[in-house]
């Protein structure tokens, strides 16, 4: 039988060191993007605060010189002690210092609250954000995922017809519009939710602890900046979804679990949903920029004390060390998410992870 | 006759889009026909605060008793021209620099894509931000340049992936044999088939401009004079309108006229994707 | 039905009629098709694409697409000592006849397995579907199926679809319809899209398949050479009707449908002499407003008024030898030649 034979040699991909190679290369590529796109970023800011005609810097030591009398030489003085940069070395060497105190995690220190470290207050902040967009992504996604199949499996109903319209209208208008909307109407014109009781990130007098009143607290106050994330971003997931599971149905092996005599509910999910939810990881960088991008808006709207509130009042106190802390973490906390959704994407695709 | 009705039938095929389409005339015409015809009310009437809408303040009056509607026809003008600077901005150098991509290959277009790379990756409100609290945006072009400078990247791509498919098509080569030359090439043969692309993504970067033109000077980033929209947002949330049962109109016409408007242009891009379908031209 | 039914039979097809719903209109893609496949045997379907043979497959497991639907008919089969309507199951009777008592191997294996999931996971789940809980007893029985097939199981069962080359993944889908000893297969088209080298060696599996487990096939093939290696009797389709149902060797040397003998002679033979390249002119007709009469008569030489008008029926024309078609003894006669006499210009 020497045809089988020969048939036979031509075999999968050899052995597992190989297929260990070929996924790291796959992580390298993307940790390697990574890193690089957040060193530009960094670089990127600092040449900004730097170079600009109305740089920080120089806004600074003239405001101190002009405000409170300082010499020249005490202004820059100062505005290098906050920075935490030496004024009188070279360009190239202030930037090696500032790459420096960002490995160490130094931030410099807030011009307007003075003493405070920058990466104090982001401390404070952030996790705020973190929770808020994390939680809306994730509702946002599972439940778009979701509702996007229900849509193909019943195209063209009326129930069909009804998401897609409000997927279309909810993801075309401004978040920050869909948050007043919901702040006017449901709240002050409907009384539905008591948003004076709900503003900030939790209750005066709560302390942080792991206790069901503490959780049931803080969600209770991000629950209108979620709500408002959620409506604006799932529309994109259910389109997304519905389009990806109709042309997934048409594939072969979906017809061939049927002849295999599977479990409607097997195909349904292990079939279509695995399959059908893979593309649309590549989109979920785009949802994730864009959900942090607006959340200095939701949070004005709604006082919630996350980045984005920090963002806004270092920008209008002119309060360039925070300014720039803050760009900084939200830059690079949107690279590194784009990389774990590369990651999860890598692994949960075993053509790409082998 | 017939290709005025022909015309007629081509617009109406998609309805939803048709609608678009009306819609984004109507608040063209509000923006800047209606000023001509709808005075700018100025006057703080006292008596006539909160107002609900009536026979002679259409939608109500503002915290100082002005007539809303008044605000609302005089305050399209400012975020339209924004718009469509910014879009058109966006749009040129997206054309230039995806064809550019795709038609030098190699180091310039790695270059290029990862230039993309890196301004998609930035959340572009933050940087907006923060460029406002760096430098002053006084005037309306400044900020059309800054918007339309940073909204590139996403076209981009999409034109140097349809210049890149075209690139092998016949006529491309016919033109290339006939020596004709780079420039032409661009022109005559690539451009008109990627119209629809172009025409599509400009109202997208359109809508991407509103939104962070209004964002901006909702909150105060941006000093901005005058009664667009977007200030009338600011005016009336520092004002409390939110709170009080009254002022509803107050805050909720300007929100209603930008969502409105912003839904007009995106479901305008249903009609254009139609239009733009050659089969469905041929069978009109 | 003038067909032997003292041989014990596997499956009773009795006027089924299958249409499509398309734009332009209905499509009549199976127009009552009759046949008994007898325990034990291979039965191919030979025709041009489009002649409904694989809308015949499909119904037979009833995975019709949404748009399609059986008319009338009956689909028995018969399995210790019993008689089921395959065409009134209901969803749940469905699931359990499938793979199980039925496999139908689909053509183009190169999609029919789940990209995500392990081939192992794969043949897991089937069996869990049908019933089996003892992971171990599985793994034996499939290892067991794969020597059969060729394959070997340590290698192929971690891995996952896309790392198998084509034929390999039709030998896994081949083992995968034996996994649970069907009585019933259903091949569709098993070499298209594979390397002639895959081919042979696919073929000598499922003649050896074909010895050692015993079960009746199904063959569904355009290849008249796969057709004459595999089956017992051959079964001509044209327009969505049977044309002729008769032993390999009386469809080969001994055809009676001008069809079928066109169909054989347009196969170059690599023995002989040189021929000239004969081809059937004309194209298939159009299953929306089919041809009256007789359904080949637009491109068959033994054309007469009499088949314009009157649809032959199939009748037993020599001992265990069916067509449909008025001439058939003329066809006979001359040994289908005057089909060779119309090559396309």
């Amino acid at each position: 039988m020497s045809t089988v034979q020969a048939a036979q040699e031509e075999a999968p991909q050899k052995t597992s060191s190989w297929l260990q190679r070929i996924w790291r290369n796959y992580m390298l590529r993307r940790v390697a993007a990574a890193l690089f796109k957040i060193w530009i970023v960094i670089t990127i800011t600092f040449f900004i605060v730097r170079l600009m005609p109305t740089n920080p810097i120089d806004a600074y030591v003239n405001e101190l010189m002009d405000q409170y009398g300082f010499s020249y030489e005490e202004a820059k003085d100062q505005a290098a002690a906050l920075f935490n940069i030496d004024l009188d070395s070279s360009l190239w060497d202030q930037y090696v210092q500032y790459m420096v105190n960002l490995f160490h995690g130094d931030l410099g220190t807030s011009y307007r609250s003075k003493g405070t470290p920058v990466i104090k207050m982001i401390a404070k902040f952030l996790p705020w954000t973190l929770f808020s967009v994390g939680v809306s992504l994730l509702i946002s996604f599972t439940l778009g995922i979701l509702l996007g199949m229900i849509m193909a499996y019943r195209r063209e109903s009326l129930l069909d017809h009804t998401l897609s319209a409000l997927a279309s209208i909810f993801s075309a208008i401004p978040n920050y519009l869909v948050g007043m909307m919901i702040l006017v109407f449901l709240g002050v014109q409907w009384k539905i939710f008591p948003i004076t009781k709900m503003r900030g990130s939790m209750s005066p007098g709560m302390r942080p602890a792991f206790t069901w009143a503490f959780v049931k607290d803080i969600f209770y106050h991000a629950s209108l900046p979620i709500l408002t994330y959620v409506l604006t971003t799932i529309g994109t997931w259910m389109l997304a979804m519905k389009s990806s599971t109709i042309s997934t149905l048409g594939e072969d092996y979906i017809t061939v679990a049927k002849a295999r005599g599977l479990p409607e509910r097997r195909i349904v999910t292990a079939y279509v949903g695995r399959n059908a939810s893979l593309p649309l990881f590549t989109q979920l960088a785009i949802s994730i920029g864009f959900i942090v991008g607006g959340s200095a808006l939701i949070e004005f709207i709604f006082v919630y004390q996350g980045i984005g509130q920090l963002l806004l009042s270092s920008i209008n106190t002119r309060d360039y060390p925070v300014m720039q802390g803050v760009f900084l973490v939200i830059t690079i906390s949107v690279i590194l998410a784009n990389f774990l959704a590369d990651f999860v994407y890598g692994w949960l695709d075993p053509r790409i992870r082998i | 006759m017939e290709s005025l009705r022909r015309t007629f039938r081509l617009l109406t095929y998609n309805k939803v889009g048709f609608i678009g389409l009306l819609g984004v005339i109507f608040f063209v015409l509000l923006a800047f026909v209606g000023p001509y015809f709808v005075p700018l009310d100025t006057k703080t009437k006292v008596d006539k605060i909160y107002e609900p809408p009536s026979k002679t303040f259409w939608l109500g009056t503002d915290s100082e008793g002005r007539d809303i509607f008044s605000q609302i026809v005089h305050g399209g003008k400012d975020v339209l021209i924004v718009a469509f600077l910014a879009g058109i901005i966006s749009t040129t150098i997206a054309v230039v620099l995806g064809s550019l991509s795709a038609l030098a290959g190699g180091g310039v277009d790695g270059l290029i894509m990862a230039l993309a790379d890196i301004v998609l990756t930035i959340p572009q409100f933050p940087l907006l931000a923060v460029l406002a609290g760096l430098v002053k945006f006084n005037n309306v072009t400044l900020l059309a340049v800054i918007l339309g400078v940073l909204s590139w990247p996403a076209l981009t791509r999409a034109i140097r992936a349809q210049v890149l498919s075209l690139r092998e098509r016949e006529f491309v080569e016919a033109a290339r044999a006939l020596d004709l030359g780079t420039k032409h090439i661009i022109l005559k043969e690539i451009l008109p088939n990627m119209m629809s692309y172009i025409a599509i993504n400009l109202i997208f970067a359109m809508t991407a401009a509103i939104y962070a033109q209004v964002g901006l000077v909702f909150l105060g980033l941006v000093p901005f004079s005058g009664h667009n929209w977007g200030v009338m947002l600011s005016l009336a949330w520092t004002r409390g309108a939110i709170f009080f049962k009254d002022s509803l109109w107050y805050i909720m016409s300007p929100v209603a006229a930008i969502a409105l408007f912003q839904l007009s242009l995106i479901s305008f891009t249903r009609l254009l994707e139609e239009i733009f379908n050659p089969r469905l031209r041929t069978s009109v | 039905m003038a067909e032997t039914t003292q041989t014990p039979y596997t499956l009773k097809v009795e006027n089924l009629r299958v249409s499509y719903q398309a734009e332009r209109g209905k499509v009549k893609a199976v127009r009552d098709v009759s046949f008994t496949l007898q325990t034990g045997e291979t039965l191919a379907f030979i025709g041009e694409s489009g002649c409904g043979k694989t809308t015949l497959g499909l119904s037979l497991i009833r995975l019709l697409p949404t748009t399609a639907a059986i008319e009338q008919g009956k689909i028995i089969y018969h399995h210790n000592g019993e008689d089921i309507d395959i065409v009134n199951l209901n969803e749940k009777q469905l699931r359990r006849f499938r793979w199980r008592e039925f496999a139908m191997i689909f053509q183009g294996a190169q999609n029919a397995f789940n990209p995500v999931l392990r081939i192992w996971d794969q043949f897991w789940e089937t069996a869990r579907a049908h019933g089996e809980t003892n992971k171990r007893r599985l793994r034996e029985r499939v290892e067991e199926t794969f020597r059969l097939v060729q394959l070997d199981p340590d290698r192929v069962l971690r891995a996952y679809p896309h790392q198998l080359s084509g034929g390999m993944r039709q030998r896994v889908l081949i083992a995968l319809g034996l996994l649970l000893k069907p009585p019933l297969v259903l091949l569709d088209e098993p070499t298209t899209a594979l390397d002639i080298l895959t081919q042979r060696s696919v073929i000598d599996v499922l003649r050896d398949l074909k010895g050692q487990m015993s079960f009746s096939l199904i063959l569904i093939s355009h290849d008249l050479s796969l057709a004459a290696e595999l089956a017992d009797r051959v079964a001509t389709m044209y327009a969505g009707t049977l044309v002729e149902i008769a032993t390999v060797w009386d469809a080969y040397y001994h055809p009676l449908h001008p069809y079928t003998a066109g169909l054989i002679r347009a196969v170059p033979t690599l023995s002989g002499e040189r021929q000239d390249l004969v081809s059937i002119p004309g194209s298939p007709p159009d299953l929306i407003s089919p041809p009256s009469g007789c359904p080949f008569h637009p491109r068959c030489p033994y054309a007469t008024d009499e088949c314009r008008q009157k649809t032959p029926p199939l009748i037993e024309a020599e001992n265990n030898h069916l067509v449909a078609c008025w001439h058939w003894d003329e066809v006979a006669a001359d040994g289908g030649a005057r089909m060779k006499e119309q090559v396309e210009a």
